[in-house]
């Protein structure tokens, strides 16, 4: 992979033999005619999702805003849009808890509440059956 | 599963017409093209399988290494992936040197020479269907990319010492206006670019750009397309790129290939919903 560091961008005129890494991978990987093998082997599994995502995906939110969405039925992609999904939920979770941990350390009589502290208890308690 | 020899498996390669790879006028019953192949390394020759008019391009690898278990932890190793598709790719393009040839995907194994027979032969019409649309063809890679800088012109004065917010928001503004600009720039050639591309070829297809950790942060993959193209329009081809890059000042265009026809095996003929 280090070979394409060396690519630099005044190559413009460039043209490379088929034996770049990725384009070899997005063919043999996703290519080709599908006749089901014996052994059974989701390419889309596992830690290889994860090399296709390396490889192709990590432009996507560049590619997204230009418009450039043609591969959005993916179903690598879907998984990673779940999995966004997931991570934003999470995210929100997590500021959740963080304002609510707050607002349990706001009301401790040890702590000197500051005004924003006291604020976000006193919301707390007005919800408060 | 006699003890007497480590079991195996056929993995196979491609699949084409019988007979093409190994007519029986053939002096070459064993082509040299395949049959001197390392293929995955196994030691075994890459060989062929007839079943009815189609031919697989196959060979024997050990069952200990290529069962599901082995097989997930093998693509799961960056480094082992690579070579299995290098070698996979290597087996295809051979393959496609001497006739036409469906690639399969990797790692598409069977238990024996029998059960890749019964498997052409479940999709026999299909796979004639594409070995009829890619005969006579390959297919290129043409790909286009923007150069994310340098930036056009730095008109920062270093020297003033401390500037105000607003001067900073301004040229942050600026530059990122200006890169908005270039991107969209890119785009609109990336479209000329295929327009003019997909003019010279039977069929067309769009992959997924790459990302950074491909591309390298220089540049912004912006078309990743394949195209396939009859065996005689490469110089038409390579014509109209030159062309292009002359009037394409805003981006960089690289055409890669001639390929196995990988991007057009399955052309409205995927089979997946027949999987045994």
């Amino acid at each position: 992979m280090t070979e394409r560091d060396l690519v630099h961008p005044p190559s413009v005129a460039t043209e490379r033999h088929p034996s770049d890494l990725a384009e070899i991978l997005e063919r043999v990987l996703d290519k080709g005619i599908v006749i089901a093998g014996d052994i059974k082997i989701d390419l889309l599994d596992i830690e290889l999702l994860t090399i296709r995502l390396r490889l192709f995906i990590s432009s996507v939110d560049t590619a997204r805003r230009a418009g450039i969405d043609w591969w959005e039925t993916d179903p690598a992609l879907s998984s990673r849009a779940a999995r966004d999904t997931l991570a934003q939920e999470n995210a929100e979770l997590r500021e959740r808890l963080h304002a609510l941990e707050s607002r349990i350390g706001a009301e401790e009589p040890s702590t000197d509440g500051t005004e924003g502290l006291t604020s976000v208890g006193a919301a707390e308690e007005e919800r408060r059956p | 599963m006699t003890r007497t020899e480590a079991p195996t498996l056929t993995y196979a390669f491609a699949v084409c017409r019988g007979g093409d790879v190994t007519a029986p006028a053939d002096p070459l019953a064993e082509p040299p093209g395949l049959g001197g192949l390392p293929g995955l390394g196994t030691g075994a020759p890459v060989r062929t399988v007839a079943a009815g008019p189609l031919t697989a391009v196959v060979q024997d690898v050990p069952a200990a290494g290529f069962d599901e278990e082995a097989l997930r932890s093998r693509l799961s190793d960056g480094a082992e992936l690579e070579r299995c598709a290098r070698a996979h790719h290597a087996v295809i393009t051979a393959a496609s040197a001497l006739a036409p040839a469906v690639p399969l995907p990797l790692a598409t194994v069977y238990l024996d020479d029998g059960r890749v027979r019964e498997a052409l032969g479940e999709r026999e019409a299909s796979l004639l269907a594409a070995l009829d649309r890619i005969a006579g063809r390959v297919e290129w890679g043409v790909k286009v990319y923007a150069p994310t800088g340098p930036r056009p012109a730095p008109e920062a004065s270093p020297g003033d010492g401390p500037v105000s917010g607003r001067a900073y928001l301004n040229r942050v503004r600026t530059r990122q206006y200006g890169r908005e600009q270039r991107h969209t720039l890119a785009l609109r050639a990336a479209e000329r670019v295929d327009t003019v591309v997909r003019g010279l070829a039977v069929a067309a297809r769009r992959l997924r750009p790459h990302g950074v950790e491909v591309t390298g942060r220089h540049r912004t993959h912006v078309l990743n397309a394949a195209y396939l193209l009859d065996l005689g329009r490469e110089r038409e081809l390579r014509a109209a790129l030159v062309s292009l890059r002359r009037d394409e000042t805003d981006v960089q265009i690289e055409l890669s290939g001639p390929w196995a026809p990988y991007s057009f095996a399955d052309g409205g003929i995927t089979d997946t919903a027949a999987a045994p």
